[in-house]
């Protein structure tokens, strides 16, 4: 049997009502709006909500004794790069020294250095000659494993730093080495350099040796004080009295907002309302809109978005350069009950392709009703707003949730006044003298992240093939 | 015990019972209902949701877009000779309005033919832009710096893509990334002198790139989509920008399209043959059967609005090397990210994705869909699909998408509760009976698909499925 198609030339003349005409009498099936700007917005599914009464939440911690290992930010000026000199207060001997002077003068002698891949920037076992900034690229720190093998320690990123023990001790030795795994641009400080501005300043070598003096108060390892216990103990000893200290001066998040005034003609919103109500439909896609804008800000917000906000001892470089299941591994064996990871939709086809190639078909996971591509069970959520630089390098993020494993939780109040959607309110402003409509939308909303491991970053992943 | 066989040599026996020859003068025959070859899973019509069409339009309203136009030229070819379509010129954002044809044809006489072989540099990084190149036919690749001075894959171009066309509007810019073939390509290459030599020709379209650099470009998000004005992360009193959601003002419309045929059978048949199959419904079922895998062929072919010809240009990729690779759906599944729905494929490619996932040690999981078991990959479903079409090459496209008018995806379109209605969708209406004693029933259905918005809907192009290991 076949069906054919009708023969369009020669066409007689029509002899019925064409369908052009008919549709003038015909009502037409319209779609609301479509969008494309509108994500799944996962972030903002997962994360739970917590409500934070009075527009603020104060995460209370535990006394911690920060040892201070930022990262330093270096500038570049064409191909040469220099440091900041505030910066180097991340320099743990240096931490609470405040002149600007002596630190300027340190910074002008740094000497900028370049290594190729596999290049040897410090040797185990050598004395420590220099302090080490790594300005661009990425290096390997190796340690000696127990049986006299080499064992990778960490890889270091752009704006790490090592030997800033030589401030405080010039004889110490490397118990590592450290191997350019990238093209590297680095700043280093020679010992005879630092030791030049240790001489002049007075002021310097005085911090120093006061710093060298500075005990620091018993803590555990992730530098919180101490509660003293005493366990497998006999006999009538005396208990140790003990009490936990809470940081005195503990971070508030204040809600920020994302405001927008929706302005609508009032002939528009009093006729053209069959079937589909306008203001309403230009309600729903503003909404949309600021949706988004809030997910990007939980992810981009330089105050509370999780890119930002996180640790630095939480964020990872990838070992050699695309998403590798080990880089992931090594994400997941940072912190407890890891929930999600999140992803750009580029990073996750890289990370299935980092799979593929090793053979490996991860399971995936059922999320919410849909289903999200796994690694070791732990769904990895796409989410664009997780910013691409345009040399196709990205981030992962992993985060625990909620209050009760001091995850991360997302902030909000809910009973706000004309509140349309949950700590989302519309507000009606005025009508001017053009008949235009004015509301105020505006959402309230931020992030927390109550202990530090609950949010983990992989940095630098790149994204091409 | 033996059992033996009667001996034949002695001669015809006389039968002593009823044959069963003569037996089944006395039985009924047990018969199948006719059986048709043609009839496939039709996986898509299944899968997609079905949207009520009153008044047979459908009339996708968007966001306003800004576009930005890059489309895809196509191409003429003679023998060896390939030639560039004049008006397909205007694919050229900078060429977009330019009125004068005349130009666009003496520009179209100016590009030359170049062949190159498998990893032939066209384009160096960092040099400066000397040439619109169009890729005619085969595979290249664009090569970025990645952030510690590799080379990355920036993206694929592929039959009817171009690089260079910022040459028009700035004639001092240089090559971003480095252009290099996979495959052996034929590109038409326009050199800078030409075009210069052009310009001086045709002032017209001088004032026409002059009037370019001039133009304002309306704010947008990264879709083109015209931006919704929102600010964040302020305090204090600062003034709130005021904003508006505009539409797309001539939406694109959806009509229902039809598939027809008159089924004729003799009065004589439709009123004595009857026992134990009605032989008209059998008619009308083989004949539905029919107008069904139509239907579905259509959806995916119709030049109008099959899904093949509706995917958005930004949507369709090609694939890296050649067969169908993981990797290449993983490509596909960044690109449809938003809640994919299925996967929709030719059998034979998915055999050929079967190949190349074994060849990689790998054993994609299957997925329960309704009670069948169905191959998936990141447990998204492929669909088997023999509508898609392979060509002569062996060539053939994949298809990604998400579904359902909730979530913005790709949704059938249908009407129900029409005249004479026998099935959703489908009618079966008495014609008449003529005077050679035949009734006439006319039978159509009705049916179009729509893509809500652009990344609902992804296409892997060129997967090769017989590709020798």
């Amino acid at each position: 049997m076949t069906v054919t198609e009708p023969d369009t030339e020669a066409v007689p003349p029509r002899q019925s009502l064409a369908t052009d005409a008919a549709r003038n009498l015909a009502t037409t099936t319209k779609s609301v709006p479509q969008m494309q700007g509108i994500s799944p917005r996962w972030l903002l599914r997962v994360l739970p909500w917590v409500q934070a009464e009075g527009g603020a939440f104060r995460v209370n911690r535990r006394l911690t004794y920060t040892v201070g290992d930022g990262r330093v930010t270096c500038v570049n000026t064409g191909s040469a790069v220099s440091l900041i000199p505030a910066e180097l207060a991340e320099f743990g001997p240096l931490r609470d020294f405040r002149n600007e002077a002596v630190l300027g003068a340190l910074a002008e002698r740094f000497v900028q250095r370049a290594y190729e891949p596999g290049d040897v920037i410090a040797e185990f076992g050598h004395e420590i000659d220099q302090i080490v900034v790594i300005a661009h690229g990425k290096a390997r720190k190796i340690g000696t494993g127990e049986y006299g093998d080499d064992t990778v320690l960490d890889v270091l990123g752009g704006g790490r730093f090592f030997g800033d023990s030589l401030l405080l001790d010039q004889q110490g030795i490397w118990d590592y080495t450290v191997k350019a795994v990238t093209p590297c641009t680095v700043l280093s400080l020679p010992k005879q350099a630092a030791q030049q501005v240790i001489d002049t300043s007075g002021e310097l070598g005085g911090h120093l040796e006061e710093v060298r003096g500075r005990a620091r108060p018993a803590h555990n390892k992730q530098g919180e004080a101490n509660i003293e216990l005493s366990s497998g103990h006999n006999g009538e000893i005396t208990l140790p009295g003990t009490f936990v200290d809470y940081e005195t001066s503990p971070r508030e998040y204040e809600l920020a907002a994302a405001q927008t005034v929706l302005r609508i003609h009032t002939r528009v919103a009093d006729l053209y309302n069959n079937p589909m109500n306008q203001l309403e439909q230009q309600l729903r896609l503003t909404i949309e809109a600021l949706r988004e804008r809030q997910e990007n800000d939980l992810v981009n917000n330089r105050e509370f978005g999780l890119l930002h906000n996180a640790d630095l001892g939480q964020r990872l470089h990838t070992r050699t350069g695309p998403p590798t299941p080990d880089d992931l591994d090594e994400l997941l064996s940072r912190r407890r009950k890891s929930e999600y990871f999140l992803a750009h939709p580029l990073a996750i086809a890289a990370f299935g392709r980092e799979c593929t190639s090793r053979g490996l078909y991860p399971e995936p996971v059922p999320v919410q009703g849909g289903v999200a591509a796994a690694w070791r069970g732990v769904p990895i959520l796409p989410c664009d707003k997780i910013p691409v630089s345009a040399t196709g390098t990205s981030s992962i993020i992993v985060m625990r949730t909620g209050m009760e494993d001091n995850g991360v939780i997302g902030l909000h109040q809910t009973g706000i006044p004309d509140e349309y959607r949950p700590g989302l309110s519309v507000r009606f402003m005025n009508i001017d003298e053009k008949a235009i409509m004015s509301y105020l939308v505006s959402a309230y909303y931020s992030a927390a992240i109550l202990v530090p491991d609950a949010v983990g970053v992989l940095e630098s992943v790149e994204i091409g093939r | 015990m033996t059992v033996t066989e009667p001996d034949l040599g002695s001669g015809e026996q006389q039968p002593q019972s009823l044959g069963t020859a003569a037996a089944r003068n006395l039985a009924t025959t047990t018969k199948s209902e006719p059986q048709m070859q043609g009839i496939s899973s039709r996986w898509l019509l299944k899968m997609l949701p079905w949207v009520q069409a009153a008044g047979g339009t459908y009339r996708v309203n968007r966001r306003l877009t800004c576009t930005v136009g890059n489309g895809r030229v196509s191409f003429t070819n003679e023998g060896a000779r390939v030639k560039v379509v004049p008006p397909e010129l205007r694919e050229f954002a900078a060429l977009r309005e330019l009125p004068d044809t005349t130009v666009l044809d003496a520009m179209a006489e100016d590009f030359v033919q170049r062949e190159y072989g498998p990893g032939e540099v066209i384009a160096e990084f960092g040099d400066s832009i000397d040439e619109i190149v169009l890729v005619a036919h085969g595979k290249v690749n664009k090569i970025g710096p990645g952030e510690y001075g590799e080379h990355v894959v920036l993206g694929t171009l592929a039959d009817g893509d171009y690089v260079g066309d910022e040459l028009l509007t700035d004639p001092e810019s240089l090559w971003e990334y480095t252009t290099k073939t996979v495959t052996s390509c034929t590109a038409l290459v326009l050199p800078a002198s030409s075009f210069t030599a052009l310009l001086e020709r045709a002032p017209a379209l001088r004032a026409h790139i002059d009037r370019l650099g001039s133009g304002q470009e309306a704010a947008a998000n990264m879709h083109g989509e015209a931006d919704v004005e929102v600010i964040s992360g302020h305090s204090g009193e600062i003034r709130i920008a005021g904003t508006y959601v505009d539409y797309e003002p001539s939406p694109r419309e959806y009509e229902l399209s039809v598939a027809q045929t008159v089924l004729r059978v003799h009065t004589r048949v439709a009123d004595l043959y009857n026992q134990p199959m009605n032989q008209l419904d059998q008619q009308l079922r083989l004949t539905i059967e029919a107008l069904r895998e139509r239907q579905e062929h259509e959806l995916i072919n119709n030049r109008d609005f099959g899904l093949l010809h509706n995917a958005d240009l930004a949507q369709r990729t090609p694939t890296r090397t050649g067969p169908p690779t993981p990797d290449d759906f993983d490509q596909l599944l960044a690109m449809v990210w938003k809640e994919p729905g299925l996967f929709l494929a030719h059998p034979r490619t998915i055999a050929a994705f079967g190949r190349e996932c074994s060849r990689r040690g790998i054993y994609p999981s299957s997925v329960d869909v309704g009670g069948h078991r169905i191959p998936a990959w990141r447990g998204v479903p492929i669909f088997p699909c023999n509508k898609i079409p392979v060509s002569d090459t062996r060539t053939s496209s994949v298809l990604l998408m998400r579904t359902g008018e909730d979530n913005q995806g790709v949704v059938g379109l249908h009407q129900t509760g029409i005249p004479d209605e026998y099935r959703p969708g489908l009618s079966v209406r008495f014609m008449g009976v003529n005077e050679t004693a035949i009734s006439s029933y006319l039978v159509s259905a009705y049916y179009s698909a729509a893509v809500l918005v652009p990344d609902a809907l992804a296409v892997l192009e060129g997967a090769e499925v017989g590709k020798e290991s």
